[in-house]
């Protein structure tokens, strides 16, 4: 079975929780079926709940609408479906997809891409008429539209119907479907909007008072240029968001599941080698089969990750909107010139080959964007907020060639001898501080985080004074590229240093590198943040010493008791409650090996050990049933508050509370509101150690 | 007493560690003369004043610094004894009274004075006792094991543990536990110091390691390395201002967007730039050099931090090894050491420790329902600050 696909139960009753939350009780219904009962037909659907079959099929198409269920037709009597454990988890991530679409393309593609996430894949045709709703609509449509609210979401319903039922041709799921679909959006919503309040909190916090009074002026500016203005606009994004990787065709194969697929594609590499007659014999036919096999998956996987093509001859070749930084922070002015040519007038520019396309989320590639996030707040914590923003800069440069964290079908490695003799790295993966200091921000103080004296020594002017101050002042923003970049690559030295290698020195790359180029050891890295979120688990729980004893562990590998004191420099007695302890929580585990036949346990050896993998598994379980009771008492929460939260959202009140809602009423949604707000924010902190956790690299191999 | 007897003739101070001086076997009750001292055919019978002249031998002896070995030619100058013969009945006549000992040293025969005290407590004791302090006495600064004892004099195990106890008692031996066998209690002379393969290294007292001395000693090493890898930079170390409006709001925005960036974990820490919250800020130095545990050890050796022990580049690495685990230093580039920036102040772990369920004692029975579950959790209650359900 495929790793990703393991599923432990706690990760389904999470899973559950969540289809119920987005996707209403229905879905969750039938998720929750297939979750207990695994890979089922739709009879067996039917037997195993007390639904019906007419009840289970609306359930279905939302669910492969949003592609939380894979579905395969390879035997054609009878279709089979199976949950994707990936896609499913991932409804906990939407906000947080939300947010980094909008800080690399903008609050447009932001908009875009959640109708994407609420919906479930769409024909490029029906995201289009969502958007700009063509004049010859047929009449039931639009009065649906009246009675779903903005025109957006009850065009966007529209596109859902068309494209789920191009899928399943089952006419009666569909309008079912696409209610649960519309309950579903308003809730995406808030939590996307939670997220984000959040991140004004603490904006907030930061306490810095003499430019916040331009707060308001700021969001006013803002206010205009999120709005898609024409089908050029629309097209464009899309475009954009394809060439990043963010958006892919959709294609039945992907609806195979992890072990379909491999069937599927093994056959196909069987008869690419073999014909009938001639079998395959030994185990070296068998290791060619199988790495045919990864080599025929990665293939039709890549083919799936083309971005979709878009017919761009006409756009002015001074355009160079595509090749805009995605990091780049994006001023007032930073949008002008650029999104004017693209609004408007120009817009008929750009139009798709395809118009019947099928689009989807490509939620590999967002792992990667994810990682980038990650390990710049990790960096941050390390080395200091600008360090950290160098690195930002740096991965967000490499990200655009990185189709997926990690390689699920690799080749097995060639003999390590000649890896590391031949350390050959794509051009693409390496990255070079003049790169770094084009793309990054004017506006960082790049003195920041570096010893004076060796700010000094760039700049060539001023002086370091007593107490280490500068004399005279430098001016960090108007220093010249080149002494930019030679900063930047002191902050890429300082990453470079570091015992956890965030960069690694590759060549020097010639004059315009400025100090060499780098590549980043992404796996390396992955296991040594795994490592250090476990340790941070132990820290929290047990202290310094039971991070000592897990550091020391590893470093040794198995120790017995009086070997881990030595190590350790403590007493037996400091150590003896500890491994107890983190024994019982799954950590460390303990062997005995007897030394004589009779086995007497005073005789026998007692050994401590520590294995990352199966701690990384344990803290992963642990950590989705932390969110599985985080979900739980939202619920509870929520459930206690019922009636108010019920009169606090009809029509009426909505904007009237204070006229409407009596004081304690109004106490009571403020506290609900910090509540949900406290609650979410964990939640989606416990992603992110999921994500550490689980998909920045695959099952390691002991220690 | 305490330090006048160590053992270590000054000639064999140089190579100290080389066990030169041997004892003889103690079960050897009276001394053989050494192969080169002629022995008279006829001894002829110890006179009164012998004693008188045993006691000037004695005398002389103590004149020399203490410790010191007397050889036999050494013995013969002192102009104490008319002839061989009466020499050796004057050093047969100390031996008995315990006053001198026999040792070897590179095979020749030598002796050492014992302090009148000494003497006196083993002219008091029995037999059995008195070769056991022997045989404790031959080792040294080794100690012997009590199970050893047993097999040398063939006694059963309780007679030598009360012979033991009461030499410990009286103050003659001590014991201290084994480092290299945790179980094995070995006895050494009282005013012994054990050595290292008995008592472990400079970190380690009585067989455990002195906690407070290694607080103390990293304490100080982390500074040094904190002086020697970091240097604090103050708040407005580069105080410039550029104040126009629409740069402000560039920076204002532009620091929106970066605290948006970092911001999804609800960063408990948000980012404040050093030069507005006015705090200074450690910063690595430039220069490349880190300290290496040999200079870290002279660093420690010339603090005079710890009293009477040598400690070696080992120990210090031991150290510097066990800080690392602790996480106050990290290693860089092969033997370098620095201390970690820890920007972050530890208020918070990870996105599962820091919600109650993380460090949640009864976290393994918590079910969907029942009376641990996520309705009734006190700890979520006390977290959010809202009402649990009641387990009835």
């Amino acid at each position: 079975m495929s790793y990703q696909q393991r599923e432990p139960p706690i990760l389904a009753k999470l899973c559950s929780l969540l289809v119920e939350e987005t996707y209403g009780e229905l879905a969750a219904r039938v998720f929750s079926v297939l979750a207990r009962h695994g890979r089922q037909t739709l009879a067996g659907l039917a037997r195993e709940s007390y639904l019906t079959g007419r009840q289970i099929k609306p359930g279905l198409v939302v669910l492969i609408q949003q592609h939380l269920v894979f579905h395969s037709a390879l035997d054609p009597r009878v279709t089979y479906y199976e949950i994707d454990w990936q896609q499913s988890y991932a409804l906990v991530r939407h906000g947080k997809i939300l947010k980094m679409a909008e800080d690399r393309f903008g609050r447009k593609a932001a908009n875009v891409l959640s109708n994407m996430l609420t919906f479930g894949h769409t024909r490029l045709a029906d995201l289009k008429e969502a958007y700009f709703p063509s004049p010859e609509k047929p009449p039931s449509d639009s009065a649906e539209g009246h009675l779903n609210g903005t025109g957006i979401a009850s065009a966007e319903v529209d596109s859902v119907n068309g494209s789920s039922g191009k899928i399943n041709g089952n006419t009666d799921a569909l309008t079912n479907g696409a209610a649960f679909v519309n309950g579903a959006s308003a809730k995406l919503h808030t939590t996307a909007d939670l997220a984000k309040k959040g991140k004004g909190k603490a904006a907030a916090e930061q306490g810095n008072d003499d430019v916040d009074m331009m707060d308001a002026e700021v969001v006013e500016e803002e206010g205009d240029p999120n709005k898609i203005q024409s089908v050029g606009d629309l097209y464009e994004i899309i475009n954009r968001l394809g060439k990043a990787g963010w958006v892919i065709k959709v294609d039945p194969d992907q609806y195979l599941s992890p072990g379909d697929f491999h069937a599927l594609v093994r056959q196909q590499a069987y008869d690419s080698i073999w014909t009938d007659e001639q079998a395959p014999t030994g185990t070296k036919d068998h290791a060619l089969w199988d790495s045919r096999t990864r080599e025929m998956k990665r293939q039709v996987r890549d083919e799936w990750y083309q971005p979709p093509k878009f017919d761009t001859r006409k756009r002015k070749p001074t355009d160079q909107d595509n090749d805009r930084s995605s990091k780049r922070q994006r001023l007032n002015g930073a949008f002008a010139p650029a999104d004017c040519s693209m609004n408007g007038d120009t817009s008929p520019h750009i139009n798709p080959v395809d118009d019947d396309l099928n689009l989807r989320v490509n939620f590999d590639k967002i792992g990667v964007a994810l990682r980038t996030e990650q390990m710049t707040r990790f960096v941050e914590g390390r080395l200091g907020y600008t360090t950290s923003q160098v690195y930002r800069t740096m991965l967000c440069i490499l990200e655009e060639h990185i189709p997926r964290c990690y390689e699920p079908w690799p080749d097995p490695p060639s003999d390590p001898k000649d890896v590391a003799l031949n350390n050959h790295v794509d051009d693409k993966f390496l990255v070079s501080a003049r790169e770094v200091a084009h793309k990054i921000g004017r506006e960082f103080d790049l003195f920041d985080g570096l010893d004076p004296h060796e700010v000094v020594l760039v700049m060539g002017r001023s002086e370091v004074k007593q107490n280490h101050h500068i004399k005279p002042p430098l001016d960090p923003v108007s220093a010249s590229l080149d002494e930019r970049t030679r900063l930047v690559s002191c902050h890429i030295r300082l990453l470079a240093n570091d015992p956890f290698h965030f960069a690694t020195w590759h060549s020097r790359g010639g004059a315009n590198a400025g100090g060499g180029r780098y590549c980043v050891e992404f796996d390396e890295i992955a296991k040594a943040t795994i490592q250090l979120e476990i340790e941070n688990t132990v820290a929290a729980r047990k202290g310094r010493i039971g991070v000592k004893l897990v550091r020391a562990l590893k470093k040794n590998g198995k120790l017995d008791e009086r070997q881990a004191c030595n190590v350790m420099m403590t007493t037996a007695n400091d150590i003896r409650e500890i491994v107890n302890e983190m024994t019982v929580q799954g950590f460390v585990q303990t062997q005995e090996i007897p030394r004589v036949d009779r086995r007497e346990a005073k005789l026998s050896l007692h050994l401590i050990w520590y294995d990352r993998q199966r701690a990384r598994e344990k803290l992963l379980h642990d950590t989705y049933k932390g969110m599985v009771r985080i979900v739980q008492r939202l619920s509870f929460e929520k459930e206690k508050i019922h009636e108010l939260l019920r009169k606090a959202e009809r029509s009426d009140v909505v904007g009237n509370e204070t006229k409407y809602l009596r004081k304690e009423e109004l106490d009571a949604l403020k506290k609900w509101k910090e509540v949900e707000a406290m609650l979410l924010l964990q939640l989606f902190r416990e992603d992110d150690l999921v994500s550490t956790l689980r998909d920045f690299i695959g099952p390691l191999v002991s220690v | 007493m305490a330090s006048s007897n160590d053992g270590m003739p000054p000639a064999a101070e140089a190579s100290s560690d080389t066990p030169a001086v041997k004892a003889e076997l103690p079960s050897n009750e009276r001394p053989s003369p050494a192969p080169n001292v002629p022995v008279p055919a006829a001894q002829p019978a110890p006179r009164p004043h012998d004693a008188k002249r045993a006691e000037l031998l004695y005398e002389k002896c103590a004149e020399a610094p203490a410790g010191t070995l007397f050889f036999q030619r050494d013995l013969s100058n002192m102009d104490v004894a008319e002839n061989m013969g009466e020499l050796v009945n004057l050093i047969q006549e100390l031996s008995d009274r315990h006053m001198m000992k026999l040792l070897t040293f590179e095979n020749e025969a030598c002796w050492k004075i014992r302090t009148r005290q000494e003497a006196e407590s083993l002219r008091l004791m029995t037999g059995d006792e008195r070769l056991i302090y022997q045989m404790i006495d031959a080792e040294q600064t080794r100690g012997v094991w009590s199970q050893s004892v047993r097999a040398r004099t063939g006694q059963t195990i309780g007679a030598i543990n009360k012979i033991l106890k009461g030499l410990e008692t009286k103050g003659l031996v001590q014991s201290v536990l084994s480092v290299k066998h945790p179980n094995r209690r070995m006895y050494l002379l009282k005013h012994l110091r054990p050595a290292e393969d008995i008592a472990g290294g400079p970190w380690q007292t009585d067989g455990e390691f002195d906690q407070a001395l290694i607080e103390v000693v990293s304490k100080l090493v982390e500074q040094e390395i904190r002086r020697q890898t970091c240097i604090e930079v103050p708040a407005g170390y580069n105080a410039y201002t550029p104040e126009d409006r629409v740069e402000a709001i560039a920076r204002k925005k532009a620091r929106l967007q970066a605290v948006q960036d970092i911001e999804d974990a609800p960063a408990i820490k948000p980012y404040r730039p050093p030069r507005q919250h006015g705090r200074s800020n450690y910063v690595y130095k430039s220069s490349r050099t880190y300290p290496t545990p040999e200079t870290i050890c002279e660093f420690v050796t010339n603090k005079n931090v710890i009293k009477d022990r040598t400690i070696t580049a080992e120990d210090v690495d031991q150290l510097l090894d066990m800080m690392v685990l602790e996480g106050r230093l990290e290693k860089v580039s092969g033997l370098g050491y620095r201390v970690p920036l820890a920007l972050l102040e530890r208020g918070s772990y990870n996105g599962f420790v820091d919600a109650p369920c993380g460090i949640c004692p009864v976290f393994d029975i918590c079910a969907d329902d029942g009376e641990i579950s996520a309705r009734t959790c006190v700890y979520f209650g006390e977290w959010l600050q809202t009402e649990s359900e009641l387990i009835l």
